[in-house]
C-alpha cells in the first residue's frame, strides 16, 4: 500500500510507470481476495470436519483406555478437544498467524514437521507429471489440429478419450502390475529401493537432493522410482491438455486473419506459430491451473498403490483417524497449491493480455 | 487444407518422439531386483511390508499392530512367549517369576547381563521407571498395569504389587507396551514417569527418531506413513540377529502380493485369506488363527429394544446362525469360537463344546418370544476389515441365515467413527463388533459379563446373573493355572446358553513369506519377531 502511494503521483510522467502501477494494483488485489479465501477455506474445513457424525476420541483411543475418564480426559486436554468450538477455531487461527498448525493425534508431531515431509514428495510427484503433461499434452494438441480429421488426428482422439474416463487407481494398479511384476521394467513402489537411504535433505525433492549431493546414482534411482507414477498421474491431464489445445487451436485456425495471412502466401510455420499458438495457448492456461488441481486428487491413490509418502497417504491416514488437526492442515496445503496455482494463472494472464488487468 | 511441409512431418516425429522416449524413460532402465534380499555375509536386509497401522515408536505409548511388531524388536519386555505358543510366560529380561499364593505380589528376578543399545547395564530402575511411564502417560496401554505399582528392592530384583490378586499378569507382561527402556537416555530427552506425565513427559518425539531399548534392532528411522528402518542393534547382549537391516514399508495388500512373488518384500502380512489362494510356489503361505474374534450381540436392554431383550430372541439368534458357513467366510486359517476366549489362550473351550447350529430349535424359540416379524436393527463399522474379512459381508451372511429362520434384519451400515460411539454408549440393537486380545490372558474377556466394559455395550447391566458374575469374580481372582482354565471354562458353557453374545470366529492372519525366508512364526501379541527369523 505505502509503496503504491508514494509511486502514484510519479507515475504522469510515463507510460511505463502507469502499466507498473496497473499491475501491481492488480496483483495486489488478488493478492487480499486470495487472503480472504484462505480464511473462509479454514473456516469451512473447521466446520465440516467438526460437524462429521464421529469421535475423535473413540478413533484414536483402544477399547480399554476410552473406559478410563482420566485417559479420555487427558486424551482431550492434550489435543485441545476440551474446548468449546468457536474457542478451538479462534486457537488456530492464533496459531496459524505464526504458522502453528496444531499436534497431529496420530503422529504426535507438530502438523507443519509432518506437511514438511509428505508434502515435498507429492509436489515432485506432481511437478514430473505436469511437466510430462505439457511436453505431451500441448505438442500433441496442436498436432491433432492442425492434422484434423487425419488418422493421427482419430487416433489421438481415442487416446486421449481413455485417458480421461480411466480410472487413475486401476491404471496405477494395471501398470504396476505390467510393468514391474510382469516386465520387470520398473522398481516397485517407493521413492527409493527397499534398504536404500535417501539423500541429505535439501528440497526434500529426492532428484534435486542427489543431484545437490552430487550421487547421480541416488538421482537415477530416484527418477526411476519417479517416472512410473508421475507417468500413471500424468495420463490424465495430457489427455486433457491434448484436446484443449486441439479445441482452442481449431478456434483460431478458422479465424478470418489466418485465412488472410495463409492468402497473402504466408509460410504455413509462421501462420501456425506467429498467428495460431500464441492466442490458442491463452485458454489452455486456466486448464493447466485445473489440471494440476486434478492431479492433486489424483495422488491421492496413485500414492497408495505406489506406496509414494506423500500427503495423499497422509491425509488418507488423518481422515480414518478423525486426526482434526492434520485434516485441517491438509486442507490449507491443497487450498493454498491451488488458489496459489491460479493466483499464478490469473498474474500470467494479465502478463500475457493487458486488457485483463482492468477488470 | 493443411499443407504437408517438411517441418511440420519433421516436427510430428518429434512430438511423438518425445512421448515415446517419455514412456521408454520409465521402462527402460534396469530394476535391481537383488537390492532387497541383500547381499551376503555381514549386510542382510530384510523387507517387509504391512498395511501401516502405526502411530508411535514410543513404547510408553504404543498400542497398535504395526507399532506393536516394531517396539518389539527394539525394546524387551520381562517374560515372553516361545514363538507362538501363548500358554506359558518364558523369561526374556527376567530370569524367572513368582506369584504369591494370594495372586498379588510378582516378583521377578533380572539376569545381570542384559544392556542397552549404549552399553549401559540394565537393572530393576529402569524397569520401574519404564511401567510408571506406561501407566502416567495415560496413553492406550496405561490400562495394561492398572492397579500395579512396581518396585525396585535391590538392583536385579522386580516386585509388582497388585491392588487385587492378578493372576493374568506374567502374560500382561509380554505386551510391546511393556519392554524396557534406557531410564537414564530416556530421561536426558525429556521422558519422565512422574504421575504427571501426560503433561510432562516430552520424550515421545525424541522416541520417534531414536530407541533406548535393549533388544535385537535399534531405530534407524521412523514415518507413520511410509517406512520404518531398523539397524542390528550392534551391542546386543543375545545373538545377533540374522538380518542387519530391516525394512518395514506401508503398502496395500494388492501391492504386497505382487511384491513378494517378486521378492521385492520377503515378508507381506495383510493378504485377505482369498487372496492367498494360488500363489506359486516360489513363495510360502503361512495361516494361523489370530485372537481376533467377530461376535454378535443382542442387547440385553428392553429400554433398546423389547425383541433383542428377549431370552427366546436370542435363543432363536444362538441357534439359528450357520456358524461354519460364517468361518468359512472368514477364510482359511480361521476357526470357529467355541467360547468368546480364543482356542488360544488357557481357560479356551474345546471345539467341540462350541454350540451347534438347530434350526428348529431357533424357530421354536423365536415363537416363544412372541417376535411378530417386526424390523431389527444390525449396525456395524461398514468401513472396517480385520485380517481381510469385511463387516460387511458378514452382516450380510448374518441378515441372509436371519431370514431363514423368520428375523428381519435390517442393516445399519456406519464408518467406525459414527458406529463406535454408538456401540459404545450401548445403544444398539444388534451389533457385529470385534474383539482383539488386549493380552492373551482369559481376564481380558471378564469385560464381557454383566456390569463389565462389553456387557454393558450389549446392554447387560450388573447383577443380569449373579452366579455368573460371581464365577467371573473367582476366575479373576484365582492363581492356580488349571483351576482357574476349568472356571473360565465353566463361564464360557453358561454363556453358551444364555446371554447376549453369540462368539462367531477368529479370523486367521495370513503372512506370506519368500522360500529364501525361514523361521516365520506368528504371535498373535507381536506379530512377529524379526531377529528370529533367518
Amino acid at each position: 500500500m505505502a509503496t503504491s502511494a508514494t509511486t502514484a503521483p510519479a507515475a504522469p510522467t510515463g507510460g511505463r510507470r502507469i502499466t507498473d502501477h496497473v499491475l501491481l494494483w492488480f496483483v495486489l488485489r488478488r493478492l487480499a481476495a486470495l487472503l480472504m479465501l484462505l480464511v473462509g477455506i479454514t473456516l469451512i474445513a473447521f466446520l465440516l470436519t467438526h460437524l462429521v457424525p464421529g469421535d475423535p476420541v473413540a478413533a484414536n483411543l483402544s477399547q480399554q483406555a476410552v473406559s478410563d475418564p482420566e485417559i479420555v480426559q487427558a486424551f482431550k486436554e492434550k489435543n485441545g478437544l476440551d474446548k468449546p468450538l468457536p474457542v478451538q477455531y479462534v486457537k488456530y487461527l492464533e496459531g496459524l498467524t505464526h504458522g502453528d498448525l496444531g499436534l497431529s493425534q496420530q503422529t504426535q508431531k507438530p502438523v507443519t514437521e509432518d506437511l514438511g515431509e509428505f508434502v515435498p514428495a507429492t509436489i515432485e510427484l506432481a511437478v514430473t507429471a505436469i511437466v510430462i503433461s505439457v511436453l505431451v499434452g500441448v505438442p500433441l494438441g496442436i498436432l491433432a489440429a492442425i492434422r484434423r480429421n487425419t488418422w493421427l488426428d482419430q487416433v489421438l482422439r481415442v487416446v486421449t478419450l481413455s485417458g480421461v474416463s480411466v480410472p487413475t487407481f486401476w491404471l496405477a494398479l494395471v501398470s504396476y502390475y505390467v510393468l514391474f511384476f510382469k516386465l520387470g521394467l520398473v522398481p516397485g513402489g517407493g521413492r527409493l529401493d527397499p534398504g536404500v537411504d535417501p539423500p541429505a535433505h535439501h528440497t526434500g525433492f529426492y532428484t534435486l537432493d542427489a543431484l545437490l549431493d552430487g550421487d547421480p546414482g541416488l538421482f537415477g534411482e530416484a527418477l526411476r522410482h519417479l517416472l512410473l507414477p508421475a507417468l500413471v498421474l500424468a495420463m490424465f491431464t495430457i489427455s486433457l491438455l491434448t484436446r484443449f489445445t486441439r479445441a482452442s487451436m481449431l478456434e483460431v485456425l478458422n479465424n478470418d486473419y489466418v485465412r488472410t495471412a495463409r492468402a497473402k502466401g504466408m509460410p504455413e510455420r509462421v501462420v501456425v506459430f506467429r498467428h495460431v499458438v500464441r492466442p490458442a495457448l491463452l485458454p489452455i492456461l486456466t486448464v493447466f491451473g485445473v489440471a494440476f488441481g486434478s492431479l492433486l486428487s489424483g495422488t491421492v491413490l496413485v500414492e497408495k498403490i505406489f506406496s509414494w509418502p506423500g500427503i495423499g497417504q497422509y491425509a488418507y491416514n488423518s481422515a480414518l483417524a478423525l486426526d482434526l488437526p492434520s485434516i485441517m492442515g491438509v486442507c490449507l496445503v491443497v487450498a493454498v497449491i491451488y488458489v496459489g496455482i491460479n493466483f499464478a494463472v490469473d498474474i500470467a494472464y494479465g502478463l500475457v493480455d493487458p486488457r485483463i488487468r482492468a477488470t | 487444407m493443411v499443407r504437408h511441409t517438411k517441418w511440420l512431418r519433421r516436427w510430428s516425429l518429434v512430438a511423438t518422439g518425445a512421448a515415446v522416449a517419455l514412456s521408454l524413460a520409465a521402462c527402460g532402465s534396469d530394476s535391481s531386483d537383488d537390492s532387497s534380499s541383500g547381499g551376503g555375509g555381514g549386510s542382510k536386509t530384510l523387507v517387509v511390508e504391512n498395511s501401516f497401522d502405526l502411530t508411535t515408536a514410543d513404547p510408553g505409548q504404543v498400542y497398535e499392530i504395526t507399532g506393536g511388531m516394531i517396539a518389539h524388536a527394539m525394546y524387551e519386555p520381562l517374560l515372553g512367549f516361545d514363538g507362538g505358543d501363548l500358554s506359558t510366560p518364558v523369561p526374556v529380561i527376567a530370569k524367572s517369576y513368582e506369584l504369591s499364593e494370594d495372586g498379588k505380589t510378582l516378583t521377578l528376578p533380572l539376569r545381570d547381563d542384559v544392556t542397552f543399545s549404549d552399553g549401559t547395564k540394565l537393572t530393576s530402575a529402569d524397569v520401574v521407571f519404564s511401567f510408571n511411564r506406561v501407566k502416567n502417560l495415560k496413553g492406550n496401554p496405561s490400562f495394561l498395569l492398572d492397579g500395579v505399582t512396581p518396585s525396585a528392592p535391590d538392583e536385579n530384583t522386580v516386585v509388582l504389587t497388585s491392588d487385587k490378586a492378578n493372576p493374568g499378569l506374567p502374560y500382561i507382561l509380554s505386551n510391546p507396551a511393556l519392554g524396557i527402556e534406557n531410564s537414564k537416555v530416556v530421561k536426558e530427552h525429556g521422558g519422565t514417569d512422574a504421575a504427571d506425565a501426560d503433561t510432562t513427559d516430552k520424550a515421545g518425539e525424541w522416541l520417534n527418531a531414536n530407541s533406548a531399548g535393549s533388544g535385537p534392532y535399534v531405530l534407524k528411522s521412523f514415518s507413520t506413513t511410509s517406512e520404518v528402518s531398523l539397524e542390528a542393534n550392534g551391542d546386543y547382549w543375545g545373538d545377533a540377529p540374522t538380518y542387519s537391516k530391516v525394512v518395514v514399508r506401508n503398502v496395500t495388500a494388492d501391492v504386497q502380493k505382487l511384491d513378494v512373488q517378486k521378492g521385492q518384500a520377503q515378508l507381506v502380512l495383510d493378504l485377505a485369506p482369498a487372496q492367498a489362494e494360488g500363489l506359486p510356489s516360489s513363495v510360502e503361505v503361512h495361516s494361523d488363527p489370530t485372537s481376533n474374534t467377530f461376535f454378535l450381540f443382542s442387547n440385553d436392554n428392553p429400554a433398546i429394544s423389547e425383541t433383542t431383550s428377549n431370552q427366546d430372541f436370542q435363543d432363536a439368534l444362538r441357534y439359528g446362525l450357520d456358524y461354519d458357513s460364517l468361518v468359512e467366510l472368514a477364510g482359511e486359517g480361521s476357526v470357529r469360537s467355541p467360547g468368546i476366549i480364543p482356542t488360544l489362550f488357557v481357560g479356551a473351550l474345546d471345539p467341540s463344546d462350541a454350540l451347534a447350529t438347530d434350526v428348529d430349535k431357533a424357530k421354536a424359540s423365536l415363537a416363544a418370544s412372541g417376535y411378530d416379524g417386526e424390523k431389527v436393527e444390525l449396525e456395524y463399522p461398514s468401513d472396517l476389515t480385520k485380517n481381510g474379512v469385511s463387516f460387511g459381508t458378514v452382516a450380510q451372511r448374518i441378515q441372509a441365515q436371519l431370514k431363514e429362520i423368520g428375523i428381519d434384519v435390517e442393516l445399519v451400515p456406519s464408518p467406525i467413527a459414527t458406529s463406535l460411539p454408538n456401540y459404545r454408549d450401548g445403544k444398539e440393537q444388534l451389533g457385529l463388533w470385534l474383539w482383539g486380545a488386549d493380552y492373551p490372558d482369559p481376564s481380558d474377556y471378564l469385560a464381557f459379563l454383566p456390569g463389565q466394559t462389553v456387557g454393558l455395550r450389549a446392554g447387560w447391566a450388573a447383577g443380569a446373573d449373579p452366579a455368573l458374575e460371581a464365577l467371573g469374580e473367582q476366575a479373576a481372582t484365582t492363581v492356580d493355572n488349571d483351576a482357574r482354565g476349568q472356571l473360565y471354562q465353566q463361564i464360557q458353557q453358561q454363556m453358551n446358553v444364555e446371554g447376549p453374545f453369540m462368539p462367531l470366529f477368529q479370523t486367521a492372519q495370513v503372512a506370506v513369506t519368500t522360500s529364501s525366508l525361514s523361521g516365520f512364526e506368528y504371535n498373535p501379541v507381536w506379530t512377529v519377531d524379526f531377529a528370529s527369523l533367518k
